[in-house]
């Protein structure tokens, strides 16, 4: 291969990454500037031209891929500004995923090391692969958030909120406590549903399956009814003073922190509903619920901020 | 006075400071027509030296983008590219050069200020 090969082979390259009205116009002056760029090194050092010097000069120019790209208007698909924000979620987003799919296999009896190599390759096919999703659900939802701050500016303008302003309208928070109310009322007497929409003459089996066990109306029924009433009082101050207090703010964490560990003991305590499949779905909404409230805490905790110097202010 | 830090930070911030005014630079030679080499042996000649695979990609930029026009000529030697300045283009240096010659006197006068205070 003698320098103009090697010329040749870069100058290809690069113009297959073009768009194709361009390709061979920038092919023909790229090639043309790479050998007058050549014969003038070679002839500054007293080289000759040979294939090792139009390699040099070529990994000077850089990557075909990375010229291509300066050749047109720069594509930005997420925005630089939304990179670590994006690389977080992604990261905590498939924590979870791999997390709780990897519980589902571990849950079932493992008496061997190939019981657990087993779960393990079963949980890769299920629940690493598929979990691509995640990602490329991100990808899309950035980029389409990027596309639309160009698009429309105005949309992503920054405004002032006071960080312990509740939301909503005082009458969509009435509704809330309204919805809370409501929801409580058939967490203690779920068969009211069945009366109300089949006027009592619901199927034995559909009783059944909402029928609390007696291990948990004697034993976690009371504290999950207990923490969940507490929930009230919280909502009323909210609606009253129209903003969360730092108070109330500490007593929802604390009070969502104790309703995780409630919901956890009466997952694993044992049955919650007479009914087999009722119990599973059930138990599958609560570990849901316990994720998600973590991952609020998580959250909140997280984006915390107490303005503080951290190193001592002189006098 | 020499940087005597992190050299990579130099350079990186070095390469900001050259990436600001590359277009300037590349604007301000071409009110007569050059093609890609030319302009780059003259910009180095100047004391600015841009990189080729910098150069000759921003020259078809700034031909997309409405502010150069060219044409193929053949004067002693193969067929080249000869770029220059159109009137968009022409405006924009003007603009440009403005721009550049009050950030500079901003940054001459803070610049004497911090050696005044550094003595």
């Amino acid at each position: 291969m003698n320098a103009n090969d090697v010329i040749e082979s870069y100058v290809a390259d690069v113009a297959a990454l073009l768009p194709r009205k361009q390709r061979n116009d920038v092919a023909f002056e790229l090639r043309a500037l790479l050998n007058e760029e050549l014969q003038a090194k070679a002839e500054t050092d007293g080289r000759g031209v040979d294939a090792a010097r139009a390699i040099e000069l070529l990994h000077a120019f850089g990557r075909p891929a990375d010229v291509a790209a300066r050749y047109r208007p720069t594509l930005t698909v997420i925005d630089p500004a939304d990179g670590y924000r994006f690389l977080q979620a992604t990261i905590i987003g498939m924590a979870i995923i791999w997390g709780v799919g990897l519980l589902m296999p571990l849950w079932q009896p493992i008496d061997s090391a190939g019981d657990f190599l087993r779960a393990l390759g079963q949980w890769w096919g299920t629940t690493v692969i598929p979990s691509l999703w995640w990602p490329g659900l991100l990808v899309v939802g950035f980029g389409v958030a990027a596309w639309t701050r160009r698009r429309w500016p105005q949309t992503s303008e920054w405004k002032p909120r006071a960080h312990n302003q509740s939301a909503g309208s005082p009458v969509a928070r009435a509704m809330g406590l309204v919805g809370i109310v409501f929801g409580v009322y058939i967490l203690v007497d779920p068969h009211w549903l069945l009366d109300v929409f089949w006027g009592g003459r619901a199927a034995p089996s559909a009783y059944e399956a909402l029928t609390y066990t007696d291990r948990v109306l004697h034993r976690q029924a009371p504290f999950l009814l207990a923490l969940i009433l507490l929930n009230i009082p919280l909502f009323i101050a909210i609606i009253v003073t129209g903003r969360r207090s730092v108070l109330v703010q500490r007593s929802e964490t604390v009070l969502s922190l104790a309703m995780c560990a409630a919901i956890v003991w009466t997952v694993l305590d044992g049955p919650i509903l007479m009914a087999p499949a009722s119990e599973q779905t059930a138990k599958f909404f609560l570990v849901l619920i316990v994720v998600f409230t973590l991952i609020d805490v998580g959250i909140k905790l997280y984006r915390s901020v107490k303005p503080a110097p951290n190193l001592p202010i002189e006098a | 006075m020499c940087y005597m830090g992190d050299p990579d930070a130099f350079s990186k911030l070095e390469l900001e400071l050259r990436r600001g005014v590359v277009v300037l630079a590349t604007l301000s030679q071409l009110c007569a027509p050059r093609y890609g080499y030319e302009l780059r042996q003259a910009l180095a000649e100047k004391g600015m030296p841009i990189e080729e695979g910098t150069l000759y990609p921003l020259l078809r930029r700034l031909e997309t983008q409405g502010l150069l026009k060219s044409e193929w000529k053949i004067e002693d030697g193969p067929p080249r590219r000869y770029y220059s300045l159109n009137a968009d283009g022409q405006k924009l240096l003007k603009q440009l050069t403005e721009a550049w010659q009050s950030m500079n006197d901003a940054l001459n006068l803070l610049l004497k200020e911090a050696e005044h205070e550094r003595e």
